[in-house]
């Protein structure tokens, strides 16, 4: 081996990626040539001081970001219309081509009536099985199974396989937009579409049906994350007894630290800045509590903070 | 395909094993048993995409790329490797195309500013061991200077790089996941340590 080879070598030496033989061979050499020597102990050092770079493990926060984001795509991907594509056609093969057409008809169709329709909200006076074609998401329509069309009002009925596959389109101010996600935030399991659904009501807080929502969300969403997003709704709303008790509550029996902190930040902040005898009593047996050391000080701080004021 | 050489960091709670299992439930269309999967193992390719990219926002699309890539092709996969081993090789194709990008993007806009650093450091998880103030600044110091160093690498350097020092996979199964052979694998470890030794001499 010559001092060229042994270079190129020193890297695969230190990493141990060296057969027997020439692993032999790299000592054999490194013992004979003082510079080479320096060179495989210069290897060595530069392995070491690699190994000091950081750790690089994710935050728990980053993790679940993460997997919300991936299960709300999930959900999109699972009802939309990729997985018509990819789970139906090479199923039945004979019938992708009748499926493309009748997509392909009810998409020409609704683009005809889109561009008629002036109206984008939900229909006034919905029926049952009926739904404002302006409200569908055509890209979704997975099954069209009777297209009824009435030349005297010049008007179409398609009557499609909705379940799943339909996007409703409106103003959240619409009562039955509002309706679709109230039930959203008490029925569906996926926690990321919770959120989303919390953060889609959170102006809507005034109405006491929301209002209602948005606390026991907070009360009990088996989700701290999602909890955590309905006490910041909760911020947002008018201060009152629903308001207080909910908060109050959460102090004292979530079981997620996060939640608890910032329940009690916003407990004190209302006490101090609203001057609020009323709440005094709660700060005091929260200032006598042993479980939670931030709970304990941030009530002891508030309540010197109060008297000392007076 | 030596799946054995894939020694990636599972969850001691789901032995390999399980995976298989898991995989064909998924395959079935079970979407409990693919989120399963993904529990088992995102934090490994969190791990390796932060190592690889930095910005947090950059890791949390990737993970998302990689995962929905995965779900959609999982029906190809043939339990011909390990799944550990077909899931890498899905993160070192989504990274490598990130890092092309990100190249490809820094060549117009030049270095970034110092204030992306506080975003990386908060993604990353607080070194305990690191807690007392001077070691840790020194600590942060030769972080950043090795970060800095390891920007400089081409894509397929970086990766084969991070691969065989943080990893610890043998260059052999990097080969198989860059779709590359043993030999120039090697050439890229070279190329790659040259490249460091030259940047962080002063340190060594």
């Amino acid at each position: 081996m010559n001092c060229e080879e042994f270079e190129r070598s020193a890297t695969l030496y230190s990493y141990e990626e060296l057969l027997p033989s020439e692993t032999e061979a790299v000592e054999r050499h490194a013992a004979e040539c003082p510079n080479c020597r320096e060179k495989l102990e210069q290897a060595r050092r530069l392995h070491n001081l690699l190994g000091q770079r950081a750790s690089r493990d994710a935050t728990p926060e980053l993790l679940v970001r993460c997997r919300q984001a991936l299960e709300a795509s999930l959900d999109r991907e699972q009802f939309g219309w990729r997985r018509l594509l990819t789970d139906w056609m090479p199923l039945h093969p004979s019938r992708a081509a009748g499926t493309l057409t009748v997509i392909a008809l009810a998409f020409g169709l609704g683009w005809m009536l889109r561009a008629r329709s002036s109206n984008m909200q939900p229909s006034a006076k919905p029926a049952a099985n009926q739904a404002s074609m302006a409200g569908i998401d055509l890209g979704r329509i997975s099954n069209v199974s009777q297209v009824a069309p009435d030349p005297g009002e010049n008007k179409v009925f398609i009557t499609v396989n909705a379940e799943h596959h339909v996007t409703l389109e409106g103003s959240v101010e619409n009562p039955r937009i509002r309706q679709i996600l109230l039930n959203a935030m008490r029925n569906y399991d996926n926690p990321g579409i919770r959120l989303d659904t919390l953060a889609a009501l959170k102006s809507q807080s005034t109405d006491p049906a929301v209002k209602s929502a948005l606390l026991n969300a907070l009360g009990h969403d088996p989700n701290p994350g999602v909890r955590l997003e309905a006490l910041r709704c909760v911020q947002a709303m008018d201060w009152g007894p629903s308001v207080e008790g909910a908060l109050i509550e959460a102090v004292e029996q979530d079981s997620n630290s996060g939640v608890r902190v910032a329940a009690i930040d916003e407990l004190v902040n209302h006490v101090l800045d609203e001057r609020d005898e009323a709440l005094l009593p709660a700060l005091r047996k929260f200032a006598g509590q042993k479980s939670n050391a931030y709970v304990r000080m941030k009530a002891i701080s508030a309540l010197q903070t109060f008297e000392g004021a007076r | 395909m030596d799946g054995a050489c894939l020694e990636l960091k599972q969850n001691a709670k789901a032995p390999i094993k399980d995976d298989l299992v898991l995989v064909g439930r998924a395959q079935a269309g079970d979407r409990v048993a693919f989120e399963a999967l993904v529990r088992l193992y995102d934090r490994d390719v969190l791990r390796l995409t932060l190592r690889m990219v930095g910005s947090a926002e950059d890791v949390a699309d990737l993970y998302q790329e990689v995962f929905l890539k995965v779900y959609r092709s999982l029906h190809r996969f043939r339990f011909q490797s390990s799944f550990s081993t077909w899931l890498y090789r899905v993160v070192v194709n989504v990274c490598l195309d990130h890092l092309r990008r990100q190249g490809r993007k820094m060549e117009v806009q030049g270095p970034g500013s110092e204030d992306d650093q506080p975003e990386f450091f908060q993604t990353v998880a607080e070194d305990r061991a690191a807690l007392d103030p001077e070691r840790q600044l020194q600590a942060k110091e030769i972080d950043g200077r090795l970060n800095e160093a390891l920007k400089g690498l081409s894509p397929r350097e970086r990766m084969v790089f991070e691969l065989r020092h943080y990893e610890g996979l043998r260059l052999r199964t990097i080969g198989e996941l860059v779709g590359a052979s043993e030999d120039t694998v090697k050439n890229c470890l070279f190329r790659a340590t040259h490249k460091l030794r030259a940047e962080l001499v002063d340190l060594i």
